[in-house]
């Protein structure tokens, strides 16, 4: 149950903007007070908790991280009281559309499918629409930051790396361009015949895939001779690609199937990339050893799905992380499947049943934190509640992996503390006022 | 085995004709056909119980004139006498299922732009898939190649018709002979129905549901047509609606396919008194007894499926698990049913050739099928089914002359057609009088001699020159008929020979021409005949090893071989969250027998509820928690083919019932997330949509026994943007409604005709009840309205007998059906999705309707834009009847997060959340008094969990239905272990029985779609 302090708190909260009307959705001012949370469970998101914990931070930047009795609070402006409650680093939602997409019926908010097979010169970052009114929704739950990825096409284009508050996309972006985005062609694709859906090897399979090299082998030859473009002799769509051969962009692949996942990694060694990551991933567990011997990592499907054959085990998407957690593949959890915007906000909840079925509760922390910044390439900065990192965190009242506790009072990102309200929580206290009762929330 | 007996009493048809006569004006001379045909000294098998050793049969004028043993059988006048000793005479195959000399159906394609009326022109029916005007014997023409093929495989005699449509018109009986009028034995011989639309285009009926309520609609239009019309009421003529009638004393074929649709077809039939022929699908074999029970004749194909390509373990995963039992049990399919007292006809239907008919039953037989049974299952069975043993089937008088000739018994591997006689005419497959040429030989060609040996079979003679012991020479030899040809090299050149076979190949004679040619006799004198070794080689046949896997229900991965049984069950020490007045309980036991919860209390005795001797198990519940079952308001899972008919504004007809798939796994995918019971509901393309139904997951049980008994009847509408079709693309813009406007109106329009309808029908019978009987007897009484399944949905509706859940999103629709119900005279039962309930929850409470919610979905549509996840605790505090829903297989096994989800937005207590997923469904769905709730005396769906059921640390332990066991951890680890066990011999005996060069199949998946709301399909072709 709730303390009591918290919901007169929120009551008069509620009033207030009961009063004022439109729900507080500007972003945060940047942080000119010093904090330091006092008291609580901090997980670190490196595999590390600590217990009656003290975390602090300053200018953006966390400062301190150890326990409450050490810690010197006069050095801090404000302090904040966490004792009972749980502190997590923001946890990151990768492979997102949030903010490309707001209605997906109405195709005027839809901006994740460019047309053309091949075209990673298209950038996400500058669709990414920081007033999208499904992200404060995510924020509520403790989704902090995403990685925005177009869709479609053979490669779709990049992502970027964004918080979720900011007053554009440039105050938002985290890295503009983390990677490109290549949809592996299907081994099996589908057609519909007489009330069943009939799966055969992809005729068109082979073909594809020698397109996909003849590009990237192109791509690569135009990267090596002309190093830095130049005018005359650059190519827009190559110079999308380059990253990919120097090291500083993911290619991250889109599989789900065995063999389209080993084949992916025989892609990398061939062409000399080195850094991928598998999106999707149903089959990851049975080519495991590939993966962790090739320092490819996964970024697992919604842990929330059906199993995709009737003789899967009926809990294989539940196990999926623990599988990979034993065989040593580094993995984060994500949310493609239907209605991928909206369900992020459930993002938390697929780690508390990847923690029931079998990861423990901090490797369940880092697969929404540490382990998908790693994959991102942005653990130096954020994914874990470390000295000198971003101070972009969250306090929980309860076990935030868990639906019943899940229940943020503070947020901070960039050590800005950020309006937990949205407008769903106003049309609420709309109506529950309208009715004579309680926010109760 | 056969009875072999010496048949004594000569039938001869009684009159023989004695001109042969015909319409037909002759172009020459008359052939009287004056001259018999005898077959002698055969092995007469004159049907599957009658054998005559050494008998005769008489061929005259295309028929069987008398048939006996030598003595009894009298040759009036010429005759031709063909010795068959040594050879089986079997009476030709009937093929009950066949399209030979039809003009082929083309599926029509799917087509973005919706089609609503009939474009076939003239006085016929409203919709195309129902063509009982269809006359097949108008539109037969012989195909000669083809009816070889059929004389060549044995079969004498085919029921034809065109395969197209539900009600697909007359077929005929035909033989495969090259006369078109000698072919056409019985132009009308049946009436023809499935459950595919076929070519037509029209939208309606897209689903499977919908084309069973419209085959029901049809037969209860044809029986008011046949009142109504005489007395010109009829609004005019309906050219379908009078052969429908006028077909309906035929046999009746449906040609249904898998055994569900088989049970589909009778409970059709049943209801109008139809004994439908059926056609199966091969797998019948999975529900022998249940097929059995409903009493039919089944058509079985024997089209076994072909082996898969399994060698990569990854691509062969694509081939489910019941795919792969299919192939190992489908030759026993006839068997199974024969074993289960069905009666079966064989057909030549799905396979390459019909040639492949022959060795499929063998396989059957090998499978065990009694010999009898199976030569009945081609010859007699069917043609008794429709009514022409008198023509076809057995070797009798005065049938028709079909007979094949068999070099053995005709079950036997080795067994081949030599003959086979169609309406007195014979096909020769093999040469009776063939020649043997093999043997031993002196050759004399002019001054030359030598030795030449003779090997092999007919049409593969192989000659040798014997030049001495160690050297041959092969020579080429060529027999055409009693003409040989040779050719001998010698130094000087090639000698080429010809000459003729004489007395049984002993003595060969002709003219030869040597190199400079010159002209030379040559003769051959046989010296020994040679015996054949006998082949030592291993008998292939015996290596099949008859260990079958066996039948499990249901007949997919996490089926059991054995039925559920309702177990006496002691939860001991557990947390009940009873859902009840008493709330949560600590420390609780709960007594489950023979389907009820009997117990709810503390450290219960079993023995004082069921009695001392009675047995039972005991559970540990100790760190456990129990719940009710869960129970999902809003589920598309197990419906098959197509989950909306929402080609018309209103589809009240149709039911979600009619096509239940009791095999989906998702059932126990449910289960295993503890979820007990489910109202499939139809989709939301139309403003009224379908009838839903009820179901409880017993998992393994047929689709019928999955159905709540004795449930208050639903009905599916829904609201918004699907019923609008806003979101289907720019040529769907014609169907009315196309805005809330008009959605308002289809209500009205419908309601008000419904009202209508139902005065009319109460009119008639109260008119009724006035008739003298006197009247009745004259005929002299009021004709009764028109039955309409629709409007008698939709009349239920009004008079309060069937209830609305209806799909909805925004305030003002819902407000609007709210005051539709209020001016209609009833009230709505729920609102499902409900996503804007909070808006006007005070409305909700005062007309007094229920919602059923999701938890959180929102942003998909337009009209979700202001769905918010603090629905539920809103719904709820103003103390409407609160459901979560899932509308979703992957939520559905997921509804206790779902619920948790009311406690994190808008605190609704714990208890009163889970309520959402059980009491509060089963109140919506009337079945308070029987489920949903852990009380005493209530039905035994109960659920363990490991921890609280609204945490994500919860897993379903064990989930009971009506006491059943029908999930827990243990069976789940035995079943999957089952499952790579069974998948693993089945794999290696695939890949071990293949032949080689043997084309195996590619790995290839069999799945059928994920049902939403919104799902549209057209699955009816």
């Amino acid at each position: 149950m709730k303390n009591f302090k918290i919901i007169i708190s929120l009551l008069s909260l509620c009033l207030f903007l009961a009063f004022t009307g439109q729900a507080q959705q500007t972003p945060a001012p940047e942080q000119s007070r010093s904090v330091l949370i006092v008291g609580g469970t901090a997980h670190l998101g490196t595999g590390d908790v600590i217990a009656d914990a003290a975390i602090g931070f300053k200018d953006g930047k966390i400062d301190y991280v150890g326990r409450a009795f050490q810690v010197d609070k006069s050095t801090y402006d404000d302090l904040v009281d966490a004792s009972g409650k749980h502190i997590y680093p923001g946890f990151i939602v990768s492979n997102s559309t949030i903010g490309l997409q707001e209605i997906g019926a109405v195709r005027a908010s839809r901006d994740q499918y460019e047309v053309g097979t091949f075209r990673p010169n298209v950038r996400s970052v500058i669709a990414f629409n920081t007033d999208s009114e499904i992200t404060p929704t995510v924020r509520t739950n403790g989704v902090l930051m995403g990685q925005i990825t177009p869709r479609g096409g053979v490669i779709s284009g990049s992502s970027c790396v964004v918080h979720f508050d900011g007053w554009n996309w440039e105050d938002a972006a985290v890295k503009m361009v983390d990677g490109v985005h290549l949809n592996w062609p299907t081994t099996h694709h589908k057609h519909n015949k007489d009330g069943v859906i009939d799966i055969r090897k992809s005729k068109s399979y082979d073909q594809s895939k020698q397109e996909i090299k003849s590009y990237f082998t192109e791509a690569k030859a135009y990267a090596e001779a002309y190093p830095n473009h130049s005018l005359g002799t650059m190519d827009v769509r190559h110079e999308g690609m380059r990253g990919l051969f120097d090291g500083s962009l993911t290619l991250y692949v889109h599989a789900d199937d065995a063999r389209a996942i080993s084949e992916a990694i025989h892609f990398k060694r061939e062409m000399s990339i080195s850094r991928m990551a598998i999106i999707g991933g149903y089959d990851s567990y049975l080519v495991a050893d590939l993966l962790r011997e090739n320092g490819v990592s996964v970024l697992l499907n919604s842990v929330h799905r059906l199993p995709r054959f009737k003789e899967d085990d009926v809990d294989l998407p539940y196990k999926l992380p623990k599988l990979l957690a034993d065989e040593g593949v580094l993995f984060g959890l994500q949310v493609d499947a239907q209605m991928t915007e909206m369900n992020t906000r459930n993002l938390p909840f697929y780690a508390g049943t990847a923690r029931k079925y079998g990861l423990t509760e901090e490797q369940a922390v880092m697969a929404l934190t540490r382990n998908v910044a790693t994959i991102l390439g942005i653990e130096d900065r954020c994914g874990s509640i470390e000295r000198g990192k971003d101070a972009t965190l969250f306090i929980s009242s309860g076990d935030a992996l868990d639906i019943i506790s899940n229940n943020l009072t503070h947020a901070y990102i960039l050590g800005k503390s950020i309006d937990l309200d949205n407008r769903q929580r106003e049309l609420y206290r709309k109506f529950q006022t309208k009715y004579g009762f309680e926010c109760l929330d | 085995m056969l009875i072999t007996t010496t048949f004594n009493t000569v039938v001869s048809l009684a009159q023989t004709p004695s001109q042969h006569s015909s319409t037909f004006p002759v172009n020459g001379t008359v052939d009287k056909h004056l001259v018999r045909t005898v077959l002698e000294n055969a092995t007469v098998h004159v049907d599957e119980n009658t054998v005559i050793v050494n008998g005769t049969v008489v061929l005259f004028r295309g028929l069987i004139e008398s048939v006996g043993s030598p003595e009894e059988v009298v040759v009036n006048g010429p005759a031709i006498r063909l010795d068959m000793s040594g050879y089986h005479l079997y009476p030709s195959f009937v093929d009950l299922h066949s399209s030979y000399g039809l003009p082929k159906v083309k599926p029509a394609e799917w087509s973005r732009k919706p089609q609503y009326e009939s474009d076939k022109k003239g006085a016929y029916g409203w919709n195309q898939a129902i063509r009982p005007e269809i006359n097949s014997a108008e539109a037969f023409t012989v195909d000669a190649k083809k009816s070889k093929e059929y004389r060549t495989a044995g079969i004498g005699a085919m029921l034809i018709h065109i395969p197209d449509g539900i009600s697909r018109g007359t077929g005929s009986l035909v033989m495969p002979v090259d006369n078109p009028r000698d072919a056409m034995l019985r132009p009308e011989a049946s009436a023809h129905f499935s459950f595919r639309k076929g070519s037509s285009k029209q939208n309606y009926p897209s689903s499977l549901m919908g084309s069973i309520a419209l085959l029901r609609q049809t037969y209860y239009d044809a029986l008011w047509y046949s009142e109504a019309s005489p007395l010109g009421l009829a609004g005019g003529t309906n050219l379908s609606l009078e052969a429908f009638n006028s077909n309906a004393s035929l046999p009746q074929i449906f040609s249904a396919g898998s055994w569900k649709d088989i049970l589909r077809a009778t409970t059709v039939g049943d209801e109008f008194e139809v004994n439908y022929i059926v056609l199966g699908g091969g797998d019948s074999y999975q529900r022998a007894e249940a097929i059995y029970s409903t009493g039919t004749t089944v058509i079985v194909p024997v089209n076994y499926p072909a082996a898969y390509d399994l060698s990569d373990p990854f691509l062969s995963r694509f081939v489910s698990l019941t795919e792969l039992k299919h192939w190992e049990l489908a030759p026993s399919n006839a068997a199974y049913l024969n074993d289960a007292g069905v009666t079966i006809c064989f057909t030549s239907e799905g396979l390459k050739s019909p040639s492949d008919l022959l060795p499929a039953v063998r396989k059957s037989v090998e499978c065990g099928l009694p010999v009898d049974v199976a030569l009945a299952s081609l010859t007699s069975t069917p043609a008794s089914t429709i009514k022409a043993s008198n023509l076809v089937g057995s070797i009798n008088p005065g049938l028709i002359a079909n007979v094949i000739v068999m070099d053995g018994p005709i079950f036997d591997s080795e067994s081949k057609i030599i003959e086979h006689w169609v309406s007195g005419d014979p096909t020769i497959l093999v040469d009776r009088q063939a020649l043997d040429l093999s043997g031993n030989y002196n050759v004399t060609v002019g001054a030359n001699s030598f030795e030449l040996e003779v090997k092999g079979s007919t049409g593969k003679w192989k000659a040798t020159e014997l030049v001495n012991d160690t050297t041959t020479k092969k020579l080429d030899l060529k027999l055409d008929d009693r003409t040989v040809v040779m050719g001998l090299k010698r130094d000087e050149g090639l000698i080429r020979m010809t000459g003729n076979v004489w007395m049984d190949s002993r003595i060969w004679e002709g003219t030869a021409m040597d190199a400079k040619g010159n002209s030379l006799e040559w003769s051959a004198v046989k010296t020994e005949v040679l015996t054949e070794p006998v082949d030592e080689k291993a008998d292939t046949t015996e290596v099949a090893h008859l260990e079958l896997g066996a039948i499990t229900y249901p007949f997919t991965a996490y089926g059991s071989t054995e039925s559920p049984v309702k177990e006496n069950v002691l939860i001991e020490s557990a947390t009940v969250w009873t859902c009840e007045e008493e709330g949560i309980l600590e420390e609780t036991d709960v007594l489950i027998s023979d389907g009820k919860i009997i117990a709810v209390g503390m450290r219960l005795q079993p023995q004082e509820w069921i009695g001392a001797n009675a047995e039972y198990t005991t559970v540990s519940g100790r760190g456990k928690h129990i719940t009710p079952g869960i129970i999902d308001e809003h589920s598309h899972i197990m419906i098959e083919r197509g989950v909306n008919e929402g080609t018309q504004a209103s589809s009240a007809e149709v039911w979600i019932g009619s096509s239940l798939n009791s095999e989906d796994v998702n059932i126990y995918r449910q289960l295993a997330g503890g979820v007990t019971c489910a109202q499939l509901l139809h989709g939301s393309a139309n403003p009224i949509g379908g009838q839903s139904a009820i179901v409880k997951f017993r998992w393994g049980l047929l689709p019928n026994d999955l159905l709540y008994q004795d449930a208050s009847p639903f009905i599916k509408f829904a609201l918004g943007e699907n019923v609008k079709q806003s979101n289907w693309g720019d040529l769907q813009t014609t169907r009315f409604p196309q805005t809330r406007m008009g959605v308002e109106q289809v209500f009205y329009d419908n309601f008000i005709r419904a009202r209508e309808y139902g005065q009319a029908q109460f009119d008639y019978r109260q008119a009724m009840r006035k008739v003298k009987r006197r009247d009745i007897l004259k005929g002299n009484f009021p004709l009764a309205p028109r039955r309409d399944l629709e409007l008698d949905a939709l009349n239920e509706i009004l008079n309060e007998e069937r209830f609305i859940t209806c799909h909805s999103y925004r305030q003002d629709e819902i407000n609007m059906l709210m005051h539709v119900a209020d001016s209609m005279g009833f009230r709505l039962n729920t609102f499902t999705h409900i996503l804007e309930g909070y808006k006007v929850a005070d409305k909700m409470k005062a007309h007094g309707v229920g919602g059923s919610t999701f938890s959180d979905w929102w942003a998909y549509k337009y009209e979700v834009k202001d769905a918010i996840p603090y629905n539920a605790a809103v719904l709820y505090n103003m103390g409407i009847t609160t459901a979560i829903n899932s509308d979703d297989a992957e939520m559905g096994r997921r509804l206790n997060q779902e619920a948790a989800k009311a406690v994190k937005y808008g605190q609704v207590p714990q208890e009163e959340a889970l309520k959402m997923v059980t009491l509060n469904p089963a109140k919506l769905l009337h079945i308070d008094h029987k489920t949903g709730s852990i009380k005493k005396g209530k039905d035994a769906d109960v659920v363990i969990w490991d921890a609280n059921p609204l945490s994500m640390d919860a897993q379903v332990v064990a989930t009971y239905v009506d006491g059943m066991c029908l999930f827990s951890l243990e069976k789940d680890k035995e079943l999957r272990e089952n499952i790579r066990l069974e998948r693993a011999r089945l794999t290696e005996k695939m890949m071990t029985s293949a032949e080689p060069g043997e084309k195996l199949k590619k790995p290839s998946e069999r799945v059928r779609p994920h049902y939403h709301c919104d799902t549209l399909t057209e699955e009816n072709r």
